[in-house]
């Protein structure tokens, strides 16, 4: 059985900070391919929609993301306040090697920041944002797909989300690479790759939720 | 005459004297040794391991180091590698070998006793390192490789890359840190050996300063261990480190310990030459780049070609010249020399005219760069880096560097001085080496003296001597520190005009000059009355800015060279009185045609000094030396 | 005694703190004639023989074998352990790597765990006690079977190899934006763990050294891999996640 002192351990905490990144790494891609029903059209999201969110299931599915998330946030808080603590005394000036840390790495807390901020208004926008309905094939249901467009048509809107979601790039080109590397796994041989798969990865998220931005302010 | 130098010397034949030694040793109780305080004075190779071990067996161990950690002895810069009569490569090796070996190469000036241990013990060390994690190197069966080193017929060298010191030490370290875990030895850190305190003719105890706080601390124990290492940095320039210092030596010394050839000292053949006046010390390149490397200067003085326009004809490879058999390879006290003379021919090279070309040129065009790059690429590397010159391209320049003393404080057979109590192990005492020490058997005999020797001869003295239980209050503790203080306070009131750093160099030019790599009599004399000349000047002009308290690196450096000031009039007295060459000993008067001419029927002889005051001429005893079973010879690399 | 030896003028803007409760400033030096062939220690002794001739108290600064090995030496130049040079302790830095006028700022290492104790002097006893805690492998002098009785692949031995090579220096702890020990006690964990002899106690090893590092006030670590980019010996990251991996083994076992 575990120790009980891991959970309080510097290594055992970033570990589950990096199993919970993990999960959101997940979280976030299935969350994205889910978004591109808004390229098909009205009908396909919102019945996407309807379907995911009619699943009794949800609310256990939501309940473990908010607890990973909580989760997320606190241990991230904890390492922070303690990595603070462990150098009381500033550098008068401190330059990067150039070799290592990197700009991901580097801004990790303010894209966390970001990151928090943005989640927050977005569940306030469009999970608990206007409620219109729609009928889908004799279905009853909520037009999800108004909401976002009409969201959307705002073009500061449009650039708040795409900075957003490059932070959240950021943050988890850092994070694919850093979990396998809390969890112990780095060897010459594939490191490399997960690094490049880590990049890939933020990329993917950025530049996929962007388009579906700028492609909804069009549709205005 | 105030001792009398008896070796204790087991009797019988060579090959059974420690067994049967050891049989007869007495023993201490297991739950008896921990009545006993056993105080260890340095954390390099000999005092980790020796401090290590006696906390094993049980004794309480109280350990010293002026670092801010154990881990950081100069044992540590060792590179080459430690030889042990393992016979691994099946090539003909066995510990009668490395003994007879080592007691030629030491020119005849060794214990044979001594050695035939130090040759016994060595596979012990290699075990022993291995078990605790010593990354030696390897070859694909997983099992251990091995390399010639230093010119020596077999391969009985074991090396970690060129950080051999380092991962030896580090093992020491973790068996010393493991005890220290366990409460078994009490680590005092950042403290200097100033004194050390004899109760009724036996060392007892030991005052030391706390290098952050200035306080001046006593410290008591049933004997004293010293470990301290050796006195190179006599000379300023050495590849020693800047804090290696003659301190607890030489107040063994001055409180009647026999102090052994401190003439013999070692002048290592390829270092990185000195750049300029600012220098602060000099850096080894380890001598496995003979194996390679091709000697040479040009032909005609002062030629001031770039050495890669000098055609072969213009070259001398003087080494292969005068020695045809061993060329290159030739042991370190003659390679040394032959450079000496180059340079005093004018053919040196360099910037400063103090340098010879090590070239591997001919090494490059036979095996190719990659071959090289793989054997010696850190070394290659460091060399550039220092001198930012592309060794692969344009040959190294080297040049001889004091490296290692093989004298020190004289030690009968159980590693005890002439002082009841006081032990002294690794390069601080006099015992293994002779008149020159073999390359990678430096760190074998740290670590024999610790691991195999003291902890057997120690509760030897432990059960045969009754040691009143004494305390840190007891007079001669008060006296002790009261002397310390007052020399501390004395040096601090000088407030002369010339820094210690002044004087350390002006030390170090007089003894390179006349007690370097060769000697004769009106130089050694011209030295002795320089140093006395100079030691005066530095109780009348010497500036140490700072004061007792707190930290004062001014202070330590000053009592250091304090100490070298007494030292070097040692060295150049004895160096004086051997009227004879041999091993690092060179003096002019006696050779064969620039080879050492050793005089066997006056000098097969330890010199051990007995002090008589600072300023008194001091008493020179002789330990005859008796070689039974290596016969006499010349040594001969030709 | 490179053939382009050069002389340059420098200004140093230096660290000085007086003791552990001192709360320390900066000073600046003026100092010229510093030859491009000297090492960086060489120039702040040339500093130094300056201050003393001025009757000023000289800079304190560990230091000792000047080869590279010791880990005695630990300053930040210009906002960088050990300074600019990679794989470069400070003392194997030499003022080639400077130009004429340059201004040089040098601080002390920066962490809770390394209190300064006199200008750009640190205490780094926490990691001995990271060491005593279990960076070792529990064997009794004598009780050693013999050297060749155990094979270790090459591989292992040459990655013990090179995890070993740590100077203990701190570079990784100064550098690290955490002040994280993490790669200075992976690299013996690391070492120990690879060879068949240190596996016995592998698990209760790498849970006691993470504790003490813990104790000790150190950082987390977040992977930013300035250590490996500082680190003079070029210790690198993998040992952090031998580590993290060893620790998760041990804790499950309930170590």
């Amino acid at each position: 059985m575990l120790a009980h002192n891991y959970f309080t351990s510097s290594i055992g905490k970033k570990q589950i900070l990096a199993l919970t990144g993990l999960g959101l790494l997940g979280f976030t891609v299935t969350h994205l391919a889910g978004n591109f029903f808004l390229f098909v059209g009205a009908d396909a999201f919102n019945k996407y929609a309807y379907t995911l969110t009619s699943n009794p299931l949800i609310y256990v599915a939501e309940a473990g993301l908010i607890g990973m998330f909580l989760l997320h946030v606190v241990l991230a808080l904890v390492l922070k306040t303690e990595n603070h603590s462990a150098r009381p005394v500033k550098y008068y000036n401190k330059t990067r090697t150039g070799r290592g840390e990197t700009i991901a790495s580097a801004t990790m807390p303010i894209t966390g920041v970001i990151i928090l901020v943005f989640i927050i208004l977005h569940l306030l926008n469009f999970k608990f944002g206007a409620h219109y309905t729609t009928n889908v094939a004799g279905t009853e249901m909520r037009d999800l797909y108004r909401v976002v467009i009409e969201y959307f048509a705002n073009p500061l809107y449009v650039a708040w989300y795409c900075f957003a979601v490059c932070a959240l790039g950021l943050h988890t080109s850092h994070g694919v690479q850093s979990v396998f590397q809390t969890w112990g796994f780095n060897h010459k041989s594939y490191t490399p790759h997960i690094k490049t798969a880590g990049v890939l990865y933020g990329l993917f998220v950025a530049i996929g939720f962007s388009s579906l931005a700028i492609f909804c302010h069009f549709q205005n | 005459m105030s001792f009398k130098l008896d070796s204790k010397i087991p009797e019988g034949p060579i090959s059974e004297k420690w067994d049967k030694h050891k049989f007869k040793l007495k023993l201490v109780n297991p739950a008896n040794k921990r009545k006993f305080d056993v105080i260890v004075v340095g954390t390099g190779l000999a005092g980790a391991s020796a401090a290590a071990t006696l906390a094993e067996l049980g004794y309480n161990v109280k350990s010293f180091c002026l670092h801010d950690s154990p881990r950081r002895a100069h044992s540590i810069a060792a590179q080459g590698g430690v030889n042990a009569a393992k016979n691994y490569p099946n090539d003909g090796d066995s510990v009668w070998r490395l003994f007879y070996d080592t007691v030629k190469g030491g020119d005849f000036r060794a214990r044979e006793a001594n050695v035939y241990r130090l040759a016994q013990v060595s596979n012990n060390i290699i075990d022993q390192a291995t078990a605790q994690g010593v990354p030696f190197a390897r070859d694909y069966g997983g099992y251990l490789a091995n390399r010639s080193f230093g010119g020596a017929q077999v391969s009985r060298t074991f090396y970690a890359k060129g950080q051999t010191g380092q991962q030896l030490l580090l093992g020491a370290y973790s068996a010393l840190s493991r005890q220290i875990g366990l409460g078994k030895v009490q680590m005092y850190n950042r403290r200097e050996l100033l004194d050390i305190v004899l109760v009724d003719g036996k060392a007892r105890g030991i005052i030391v300063r706390d290098m952050i706080t200035g306080d001046i601390e006593r410290h008591s124990a049933h004997a004293v261990i010293l470990a301290t290492g050796g006195y190179g940095n006599v000379y300023f320039l050495s590849t020693n480190a800047m804090a290696s210092n003659a301190g607890a030596a030489w107040k063994a010394y001055k409180k009647g310990a026999g102090f052994a050839n401190p003439c013999f000292t070692q002048i290592h053949p390829t270092c990185i030459p000195v750049h300029g006046d600012n220098q602060s010390k000099l850096t080894l390149m380890s001598e496995s780049l003979r194996n390679d490397g091709r000697v040479w200067v040009p032909k005609k003085e002062g030629d001031d070609r770039h050495p890669n326009d000098i055609p072969e004809e213009e070259r001398d490879y003087y080494l292969e010249r005068v020695y045809p058999s061993f060329g290159n390879l030739a042991p370190r006290d003659v390679a040394s020399r032959q450079a000496k003379y180059r340079t005093d021919e004018g053919k040196g090279v360099g910037k400063t005219k103090l340098a010879v070309y090590l070239d591997f040129a001919a090494a490059i065009k036979r095996d190719g760069k990659d071959a090289i790059e793989a054997r010696y690429g850190n070394l290659f590397e460091m060399y550039q880096r220092i001198t930012d010159e592309n060794p692969y391209e344009r040959p190294m320049r080297i040049y001889p560097a004091v490296h290692y003393t093989m004298g020190g404080l004289w030690v009968d057979y159980n590693l005890m001085s002439t002082i009841p109590g006081l032990h002294v192990l690794g390069e601080a005492n006099f015992s293994d080496h002779g008149a020159n020490r073999l390359g990678a058997s430096a760190l074998m005999q740290g670590l024999a003296d610790g691991y195999f020797v003291i902890p057997y001869t120690l509760g030897d003295y432990f059960a045969n001597n009754e040691l009143k239980p004494i305390d840190t209050d007891h007079e001669e503790f008060k006296k002790s520190e009261k002397e310390v203080t007052e020399r501390i306070n004395k040096l601090l009131n000088i407030k002369g005009n010339r820094s210690v750093d002044e004087f350390h160099k002006a030390l170090g030019k007089i003894m390179w000059e006349y007690v370097g790599m060769s000697r004769d009599k009106a130089g050694l004399e011209t030295a002795i009355k320089e140093i006395q000349k100079l030691r005066g000047e530095f109780w009348q002009d010497v500036k140490v800015v700072g004061d007792a308290e707190g930290i004062s690196q001014e202070l330590e450096k000053a009592n250091r060279v304090a100490d070298f000031l007494e030292l070097g009039e040692l060295m150049a007295r004895d160096a004086l009185t051997r009227e004879e060459s041999c091993g690092g000993h060179f003096r002019s008067e006696y050779q064969n045609d620039g080879e050492a001419k050793r005089d066997d029927e006056n000098f097969a002889h330890s010199a051990v000094w007995e002090f008589t005051g600072v300023d008194k001429e001091p008493i020179r005893h002789k330990e005859e030396l008796e070689f039974p079973n290596v016969p006499l010879t010349t040594r001969s690399y030709k | 005694m490179s053939q382009q030896e050069q002389l340059l003028n420098l200004n140093l803007k230096v660290w000085r703190q007086k003791n552990r409760k001192d709360s320390g400033h900066f000073e600046d030096y003026r100092l010229e004639g510093v030859s491009t062939d000297s090492s960086f220690l060489e120039m702040i002794d040339q500093l130094n023989e300056q201050l003393v001739a001025e009757n000023k108290d000289p800079i304190t600064f560990d230091h000792d074998c000047r080869e590279g090995i010791c880990g005695s030496c630990s300053m930040m130049i210009n906002g960088q352990a050990h300074g600019p040079e990679k794989q470069t302790t400070t003392c194997q830095l030499h003022m080639r790597s400077f130009k004429n006028e340059d201004t040089v700022v040098i601080e002390p290492w920066r962490a809770r765990a390394f209190p300064v104790m006199k200008d750009l002097m640190v205490d780094r006893s926490s990691f001995d006690k990271i060491i005593q805690s279990g960076g070792f492998i529990s064997v009794n002098t004598g009780n050693a079977q013999d050297a060749n009785a155990i094979p270790v692949s090459k591989e292992n031995a040459d990655l013990a190899m090179d995890a070993a090579t740590c100077i203990g220096c701190g570079a990784c702890v100064a550098s690290c934006p955490n002040a994280s020990a993490m790669l200075f006690t992976s690299a013996k964990i690391s070492q120990l763990a690879l060879l068949p002899q240190g596996r016995v106690e592998a698990e209760e090893r790498v849970s006691s050294m993470v504790k003490t590092m813990d104790e000790e006030g150190f950082g987390n670590c977040t992977n930013h891999a300035e250590c490996e980019a500082s680190c003079p010996k070029g210790i690198n990251l993998s040992n952090i996640a031998r580590m993290n991996k060893e620790y998760i083994f041990s804790k499950i076992k309930g170590k």
